[in-house]
């Protein structure tokens, strides 16, 4: 007993690991797995669980088939009552028919079997409910189940069939000449084989010319396909009685047969044990099966997160990279630069003379605030379009990856925002961190030089002219020198550099570029990390549980282990 | 390919605008392709083919497949028609395996079965006149196929019918009391094939096994099931080919469709539209936008930046006044201009086109681009497929976009170049520098000869020798004035020049912008704008072509 009790907690535990393991990138074949997903789920609580809780209970027989096969016929017919509406047209659409003895009807309540379809007594349209029908022409310790066709264009039926067939203790599966060759019903014999439930099979409306023939065709391929152990049951083509029923004779194989089973408790105890053990083996296998698909959505998820970090990663790359090897201060910035100090030429004789220079540009820089103004702008609207383009390229590259997986495609459609585009407000983003940046060095400068302000050099430069210099030493930090423009760039790196030191000494200047860069760098970073998480709410939103993969593998093997000992224990009991 | 429509136009008569339709739909595929999703355009290119490849046949023939599911009595319903007991009829499922044929009419109905795929053996002629009765006259033109199950555990099965049901002209799906609901001929059949209910014929068999009362809302319910299905217009026709019930019926329904011939183009057509439609989908119906004036000029400016042309301005500029101050300047001073660098040599422009060939280099010395200018010019491009694919469906406007940075390797190059290959027009002296270079001599002369003639008459002076009175003029002695007019003069010429170089320095300047720029809107048309037109044009066509094919 207490071994039942802990395989009932373990397969509990399985089916909460089972819900946890979300699967909602459609990478492929993912459809098939939720599929599989919410079979085991559904399983394990419309059969498995309260079946190991009820070991006692009847055994039920669902009766299932495909449409027009004669299965609410043959039903009817077995109990000897009209309990179930059979109908010429296809698909016929009715709720479930549970038939039982009076005695057992406690056992069949929603709490302990099905919990999720409603019981009713009468007859009804509804899918959703369970219709129950007890009489005393069935033996106690038996219930057959009337489920509907498993193949016909109302989608319902065949879903509501499939549970009901995963809740069964025996199929008795209903086919007929016409019949027994479909694909659909075979690939559930093969499931049933698969997961050795307990199946037996009637060919229903044969011809009794063909009952030979289709017979041992029957056969052949039941034994073809590793059923050779399931009883075969020939119903003879009889007409109908005025209550619909087919003469007793032609049933009597198939009622005698229930009868037995229902009087021999070792036999259904059997049954049930056969197919019970086989849908734990089978839940246990495919659980590693969910288990792997959970771990590739979590990888999958992995690697397009790590999609839009590369992409990112690489701009911010890009950017600090621009920004600091002097390229930058060609072109515009360059020409605003020399402007704001002079002529490109002064700044040939510099080594040799950079007191004089200094004083030159002193004189140059005096009254001149309209040019350190336009230096600022240059260095402004050089930024924007290097880090607008950067973000723009990075969304690109990240989209183009995603792109290229099925997940990523649909990640894509889902979102709400073009995903392939720098986000909308980015511009204005940038331009005001841009500005604050600047900003930012102007009250640097300002700090810096609060004891200096009556000094004749921060005098003549102001704060303005401070800045900008400060603006082009952080561009020409690292200056791999080689380019002749680039020397020049780098020559008025040294012109602003010597003009920061003159007013400031050396080690501010130093600690001050180093401060200005690295808060450039914040900023450029907070801006592409807003531009990433974008990406990333779009990943979150899709509730994949990292570790729910590992914890199911784990429940599963608990319960193959629980499988293994038990039935060695009961081998050898 | 033309050649071959226009026969097929003859023979399948009244085919109409079918082969018209088809060409629009193979150039559809043809500009689809590598462009739009490759299973679509694969799917469309195998419509297109088998359409063409139909029309090449028999248009006096119809192949009508009888189709349905196992033990539905398809071969039942063949002998019925035919009249003969030709298919096998059996209680083992599934019975029928191959494909079997039966043709009215020799003529043309032998190519016809090959091409359906149904092995010689399994081909049945009856020569109309020969045996045939009133029944056989009636069938003439028809090609009788009886399909394998498509339900059956024989997947092989499946295929073949998936083959036949895309080859045949006329479908009768043969149904019967048990299975006329199953999902696997609504689902995987009957609605996909809604664009093609006009080729499709649905015979309720073995009618006789359902209650005389039952057979009228059975009937009705296998319509509500095809109307779900999207084939209202359908016809249903209950028989039942063991006892001939109905058979007569199917038969004249066949029959007639048959006689009127058109089936086969309808099919085409229904096959084409269909294709056509579900790459429009895909397609979409946006119109692309044009490129304007301001997209392309920022575009151009982008790229003139990166290739350096304000900098080969500027030095043009200051090499040219160097120049020309160096040519019409003061002799005495002018020489001291020529000490200036020139800044076009620093960019090795200053040879003209025939430099390279002398310097043997592959590349100006213009610097690289800064990655600011990159990225303008990377964002100028991307505005530009903005403007004329922003709104287009996402494959075309993904290969918009990848057509416009198709070229972007071959850019940095082909920018140098055009700009290489500009003629800056340095190289040349215009005749104006002359005219003023030989009156500076000139007066430079009269100064001299001024200063020689004053020498002169100081040696003489000096030695106490007589000399000659100079002539004077206005008071002034010759001399005298030969020497200092003629400096004055130098000197005020050279100031006057100086002005007018600097006009026309920044005039040449000027043109040498104009020019640069025409030559890199060049690379930019060619480069850019040109791979872009390339996929608006492969666009167009395909939205033309589908709308030939679908329209």
């Amino acid at each position: 007993m207490t071994d039942s009790t802990t395989l009932v907690t373990t397969l509990s535990e399985l089916r909460e690991a089972l819900a946890r393991v979300a699967l909602p990138l459609d990478v492929p074949e993912a459809e098939q797995h939720r599929r599989t997903r919410t079979e085991m789920v559904d399983q394990l609580a419309d059969y498995v669980l309260p079946r190991l809780r009820q070991i006692d209970a009847p055994l039920l027989a669902v009766v299932g088939g495909s449409t027009g096969a004669g299965k609410s016929t043959l039903v009817n017919s077995v109990v000897g009552r009209r309990v179930t509406e059979p109908g010429v047209l296809r698909p016929t659409t009715r709720s479930p028919v549970l038939v039982h003895h009076p005695d057992d009807a406690s056992w069949f309540d929603r709490a302990r079997i099905l919990p999720d379809l409603a019981r009713t007594t009468g007859a009804s349209g509804d899918p959703g409910s369970l219709q129950l029908v007890p009489v005393n022409s069935i033996p106690p310790g038996l219930a057959i189940l009337d489920a509907p066709d498993i193949d016909s264009v109302e989608r319902a039926n065949r879903t509501l069939a499939s549970e009901l067939l995963a809740a069964a203790d025996l199929w008795l599966f209903v086919t007929s000449a016409a019949r027994y060759a479909d694909q659909v019903p075979w690939d559930f014999l093969k499931a049933a084989s698969e997961r050795s439930t307990a199946v037996a099979v009637v060919l229903d409306r044969t011809p009794p010319d063909a009952v030979d023939e289709v017979t041992a065709d029957l056969a052949r391929m039941l034994t073809a396909r590793g059923l050779s152990d399931s009883p075969l049951f020939t119903v003879a083509e009889g007409a109908p009685d005025a209550e619909g029923l087919l003469p007793a004779d032609s049933v009597a194989e198939v009622r005698t047969w229930l009868n037995l089973l229902a009087a021999d408790a070792d036999a259904r105890a059997e049954v049930v044990k056969q197919t019970l053990d086989g849908a734990v083996r089978s839940l246990a296998r495919r659980s590693y099966v969910i288990a792997d698909a959970g771990a590739e959505q979590a990888g999958v998820l992995a690697a397009l997160r790590g999609d839009a970090a590369r992409s990112y990663d690489e701009a911010l790359t890009r950017i600090d990279e621009a920004s600091a090897d002097g390229t930058l201060l060609r072109g515009e910035v360059l020409a605003r630069w020399q402007e704001f100090v002079g002529t490109g030429e002064l700044l040939r004789s510099l080594e040799t003379r950079v007191g004089w220079l200094r004083d030159r540009v002193v004189g140059w820089a005096r009254g001149k605030p309209a040019q350190a103004e336009r230096v600022t702008v240059a260095v402004e609207s050089g930024l924007e379009t290097l880090i607008l383009e950067q973000a723009e390229s990075a969304a690109e590259r990240t989209e183009t990856a995603w792109r290229s997986t099925a997940a990523g495609r649909h990640l894509l459609t889902g979102a709400d925002a073009d995903l392939g585009r720098a986000s909308r407000g980015f511009r204005a983003e940038a331009e005001r961190s841009v500005r604050d940046w600047q900003r930012g060095v102007f009250e640097m400068v300002r700090e810096e030089g609060a004891d200096k302000r009556s000094t004749a050099r921060f005098l003549a430069f102001g704060v303005n002219g401070l800045s900008v210099a400060l603006m082009v030493v952080v561009f020409a930090h690292t200056a791999g020198v080689t380019l002749t423009e680039a020397g020049i760039a780098s020559g008025s790196a040294v012109v602003g550099q010597k003009l920061l030191e003159a007013v400031f000494g050396d080690a501010a200047v130093r600690r001050l570029a180093e401060q200005a860069r690295s808060d450039l760098r914040g900023r450029v970073s907070n801006l592409l990390a807003q531009e990433t998480a974008r990406y990333h709410d779009v990943l979150d939103g899709q509730e994949v549980d990292v570790d729910a993969a590992e914890r199911l593998r784990a429940v599963a093997r608990r319960v193959d282990d629980h499988r293994i000992a038990g039935g060695a224990g009961r081998g050898s009991a | 390919m033309s050649a071959l429509l226009d026969g097929a136009k003859r023979r399948l008569g009244r085919g109409g605008d079918v082969p018209s339709r088809i060409d629009g739909l193979r150039s559809a595929v043809e500009a689809a392709r590598g462009r739009l999703d490759d299973g679509l355009v694969d799917d469309a290119a195998a419509v297109a083919e088998r359409a063409t490849a139909r029309l090449g046949l028999s248009g006096d023939h119809t192949v009508v497949a009888l189709a349905g599911a196992t033990g539905s009595g398809k071969s039942s319903t063949f002998n019925a028609l035919t009249g003969l007991e030709l298919a096998a009829v059996g209680v083992r499922r599934p019975t029928t395996s191959t494909t079997m044929a039966c043709a009215w009419g020799a003529d043309g109905a032998g190519e016809l079965m090959d091409w359906v795929g149904v092995p010689q053996r399994h081909q049945v002629s009856r020569g109309s006149q020969l045996d045939g009765g009133k029944a056989d006259r009636e069938l003439e033109g028809l090609v009788l196929l009886d399909l394998p199950d498509h339900d059956s555990t024989e997947v092989a099965h499946h295929l073949e019918v998936d083959r036949l049901v895309r080859l045949a002209d006329l479908i009768v799906w043969v149904l019967d009391p048990q299975k006329y609901a199953d999902a696997a001929l609504h689902e995987r059949y009957l609605a996909p094939l809604a664009s093609h209910q006009e080729i499709m014929l649905v015979a309720l068999n073995h009618i006789d096994e359902v209650a005389a009362v039952h057979r009228g809302p059975m009937v009705a319910d296998l319509r509500r099931l095809l109307v779900a299905d999207g084939l209202p217009d359908v016809p249903v026709i209950a028989c039942s080919a063991q006892h001939g019930d109905g058979i007569v019926d199917l038969r004249r329904a066949v029959a007639e469709r048959v006689a009127a011939k058109k089936t086969a183009s309808r099919r085409l057509m229904a096959d084409v539209r269909s294709s056509a439609e579900r790459l429009s989908q895909v397609n979409g119906e946006a119109k692309p936008g044009s490129l304007d004036k301001d997209r392309r000029d920022e575009l151009v400016g982008a790229l003139a930046d990166a290739a350096g042309v304000p900098t080969v301005v500027r030095a043009v500029r200051t090499s040219t006044q160097r120049r020309a101050a160096a040519a019409t300047g003061w002799p005495l001073t002018s020489w001291l201009a020529k000490l200036k660098p020139d800044p076009l040599r620093r960019l090795h422009l200053d040879l003209g086109s025939s430099g390279k060939e002398l310097t043997g280099r592959a590349r100006t010395s213009i610097p690289e681009s800064t990655p600011v200018q990159r990225a303008r010019v990377d964002t100028a491009v991307r505005a530009v497929c903005d403007q004329v694919a922003g709104h287009l469906a996402t494959p075309w406007a993904t290969s918009v976009r990848r057509a416009s940075v198709s070229r972007s390797q071959d850019l940095n190059d082909a920018l140098d170049k055009a700009v290489a290959g500009v003629d800056l027009g340095v190289s040349g002296t215009p005749l104006w520098w002359r005219l003023v270079q030989v009156v500076q001599w000139l007066v430079m002369l009269a100064a001299l000869t001024g200063l020689v003639w004053l020498g002169v008459l100081a040696v003489l002076g000096y030695l106490q020798l007589p000399a000659a009175e100079p002539p004077r003029h206005s008071g002034l002695p010759l001399p005298t004035g030969l020497l200092l007019g003629g400096v004055a003069t130098g000197i005020l010429l050279g100031l006057v020049c100086r002005v007018l170089v600097g006009w026309s320095a920044r005039a040449k300047a000027r043109s040498v912008d104009r020019r640069l720029r025409a030559a890199i809107a060049e690379v930019t048309d060619d480069l850019v704008v040109a791979p872009i037109e390339e996929e608006l044009l492969a666009y167009r066509r395909v939205r033309e072509g589908l709308a030939t094919a679908g329209g």
